[in-house]
């Protein structure tokens, strides 16, 4: 049973992936203070099933929170055929990299791959500048 | 018709047929090149800025109160230096020797342990030329040169003509992609794209062994056991294949000794190489260059003539721990990269930060020095990906300094 | 895009001869190579029970805007620059086989279909398309080579 969309504002638990996209390198080449890197990096791309749960629609914003920091992005669509549930996509950059564990077993290697996090609706909240993440 | 080609400095492939029309040091056109390249080649503008403590002063200042910082520092702390070229790189190696620094650039957690194997040939490697003439399989394993190296596909490994590969990319080769996301490569590699879950590379690895020596490969997360044979055979019948391994992989990875036995599997059946998809233009250099001199590729810390090596001399360990108490920070934005739950250490300690642009480092620097852009506004030479050494020769003038004369007349300061 | 047949389903199928071809299939071929054009059939532009596959035929071949001679467009907004399609484009590899279909920099830009210019992919002399004149086919390199779906054909 899942409780979660019970709740006045639901939230739900996933793990991200982060990735690399073209366009976004291209905007922080040209202004990484720029409306367009911002656009192309504080968002996260959602399983459509994911994206009901939490009551929203496509360019909504959330609240990306754990231990290690707490965002402000837009959500999306992942637009991948199989399904993926539990399972989220942020493009790598200062939004996705505030939620990253500081635990790396003293090997050096954060745990890029590794970030569990916890989904709440932010509709009508601004989406996280990029001066204030530091 | 001989024409005047230009290297592209955007990526760690180094494209060296570029085509730039310029007026008045304006980039009119550029032929080519990909999106990222163009972006890179048009990032240079606008008036050399020296910033100390927020406030604009000239060059000479900075370079005294850089000097100041680094020599007042008990353990300095050097990073970057992935987009600078090899004489710049070996300048700083020397700065780090004299000021006892801990010295680290950003393989130390993206791909310097597969870096280092293939520096002292513990995996077989091949060069980006072999593969456009030879390769027959290739494997993009938790990379996406899509999109980190857009013209790796064109250029290199999928679709070009090669010498012994006359025919085309239909006929003659097959690409695969293992990603934990459809990427715009795996999308390319069709049917070939098996989708694994996060952190399910090892046991992936171990089941594609099995299903190489016609053993049942099994994993936790029950993987179609006959996608996997299918897999195999594949790679069973290659006479030139390579994988190409990212960030994707060796992260999800505790140590590399699953590629290891990739390796020395497929190797038993078939030709397989392995190439690092090394991501700025000369990571490559920088580890080759730090090796050459400690026998180390990242993360080391001089003292007094000796080196010491280990994780505790990485970035991440060493602002971690807190035990470096500045940092010059080289053509890098740590803030943009590192776990913001690490990074913010550096803002307890004083900065210097070199950029050919503005960066979230930079805004947090004590002193900011914004030099030309290398490849562009600045000439030397760069380590390709697969260890090519690549010479470059500045096309647009600039007033800004470069990394190395910025480095040397620190050098100088000291 | 549709193929001869699925165009002649759409046609009188009465072989009358009027558009000067020998048959309806043989004027839906013409059709596809673009040699004739719908309005070239006299009973699908006059008679009335045709009405609808008349308008929907020329629809078809409406040059929308910003299209080429052979349909083809590039979204540019999509478009990286990767070069995939410059490299697999039969024509570029037959013209320009040690420069593009090699991988590199175009060395005979002038019979070039594709090229990169400005990190965007540019269509160019067309005539050389293969889905373009008499003998064209349905040649689909340089669709099934871009990853972010920037050329189609309309």
């Amino acid at each position: 049973m899942d409780f979660g969309s019970f709740l006045t504002n639901p939230e739900i638990k996933v793990k991200i992936v982060t990735y690399r996209d073209i366009f976004q390198d291209k905007a922080m080449l040209e202004n990484r203070f720029g409306e367009e890197y911002r656009n192309r990096s504080a968002i996260i791309k959602l399983d459509p099933a994911d994206l009901k749960q939490l009551n929203l629609k496509i360019g909504d914003t959330v609240t990306i929170k754990n231990s290690f920091g707490s965002v402000v992005v837009k959500a999306e669509e992942s637009g991948y055929e199989t399904p993926h549930r539990g399972i989220a996509y942020m493009p790598k950059g200062p939004w996705s990299i505030t939620l990253i564990s500081d635990e790396t077993g003293g090997t050096g290697v954060p745990k890029f791959k590794d970030i569990s996090v916890t989904i709440t609706s932010a509709k009508g909240e601004k989406v996280t500048e990029i001066e204030s993440l530091f | 018709m001989e024409k005047n080609y230009h290297v592209c400095t955007g990526c760690g492939l180094l494209c060296d047929d570029i085509e730039v029309e310029a007026e008045k040091n304006i980039i009119n056109k550029v032929l080519t090149a990909c999106r990222i390249g163009v972006a890179h080649m048009k990032e240079g503008k606008g008036e050399a800025i020296f910033r100390v403590d927020n406030k604009p002063v000239d060059e000479a200042v900075a370079i005294s109160e850089a000097a100041t910082i680094l020599k007042n520092a008990k353990n300095p702390l050097i990073f970057g230096l992935g987009a600078s070229t090899n004489e710049t790189q070996k300048i700083a190696i020397e700065l780090a020797k004299k000021i006892n620094a801990t010295l680290d650039d950003t393989s130390s957690f993206c791909l310097g342990s597969l870096v280092e194997a293939i520096i002292r040939e513990k995996i077989k490697t091949c060069t980006l030329d072999e593969v456009r003439n030879k390769a027959d399989v290739i494997i993009f394993w938790g990379t996406d040169p899509s999109d980190s190296h857009p013209r790796h596909l064109s250029k290199y490994s999928y679709f070009p003509r090669g010498k012994e590969k006359q025919r085309g990319w239909e006929e003659e080769r097959t690409a695969i992609a293992v990603d934990v996301r459809k990427s715009h490569t795996a999308k390319i590699c069709g049917n070939y794209f098996f989708q694994i879950p996060p952190k399910g590379d090892a046991e992936f690895i171990d089941a594609l062994i099995a299903g190489l020596s016609g053993k049942l490969p099994k994993t936790s997360y029950n993987y179609p056991p006959k996608k996997i044979l299918e897999l195999a055979n594949i790679l069973k019948g290659a006479k030139f294949g390579v994988i190409f391994a990212g960030r994707g992989l060796v992260n999800s990875l505790e140590n590399l000794e699953p590629i290891f036995r990739l390796m020395k599997a497929l190797n038993e059946k078939a030709n397989f190489h392995l190439m690092p998809m090394v991501g700025s233009c000369n990571t490559m250099g920088f580890n080759e260059n730090l090796f050459a001199e400690t026998g180390y590729v990242n993360s080391v810390k001089f003292e007094n003539g000796t080196v010491l090596h280990g994780p505790e001399y990485s970035i991440v360990e060493s602002l971690k721990a807190k035990t470096v108490d500045a940092a010059l920070i080289i053509g890098s934005d740590p803030f943009s990269i590192l776990p913001g739950s690490i990074v913010k250490n550096l803002l307890e300690i004083p900065v210097v930060s070199i950029d050919s642009y503005e960066t979230l480092t930079s805004r947090n620097s004590k002193v900011y020095i914004n030099t030309a852009v290398s490849g562009v506004e600045a000439g030397g030479t760069a380590t390709r990906m697969d260890r090519k050494k690549v010479s470059f020769e500045p096309f647009i003038e600039t007033n800004h300094p470069s990394e190395e004369t910025i480095l040397k007349k620190i050098m100088e300061a000291l | 895009m549709t193929n001869a047949m699925e165009l002649y389903q759409m046609l009188p199928k009465t072989n009358c001869k009027k558009c000067g071809k020998a048959s309806c299939m043989a004027f839906a071929v013409a059709l596809m190579g673009r040699e004739l054009k719908p309005e070239d059939c006299p009973p699908l532009k006059e008679e009335p029970k045709y009405k609808e596959n008349y308008e929907k035929l020329s629809s078809l071949f409406k040059p929308s805007e910003g299209t080429t001679e052979t349909g083809l467009i590039v979204h540019e907004d999509l478009c990286f620059g990767c070069g995939n399609c410059v490299v697999a484009c039969p024509p570029n590899v037959a013209n320009d086989p040690y420069g593009v279909g090699s991988g590199n920099a175009p060395t005979n830009a002038n019979k070039l279909v594709l090229a990169v210019e400005n990190g965007i992919v540019k269509a160019q002399n067309l005539g050389e398309c293969r889905r373009f004149g008499k003998n064209k086919t349905l040649c689909n390199g340089c669709i099934v080579t871009c990853p972010v779906e920037a050329i189609e054909f309309v």
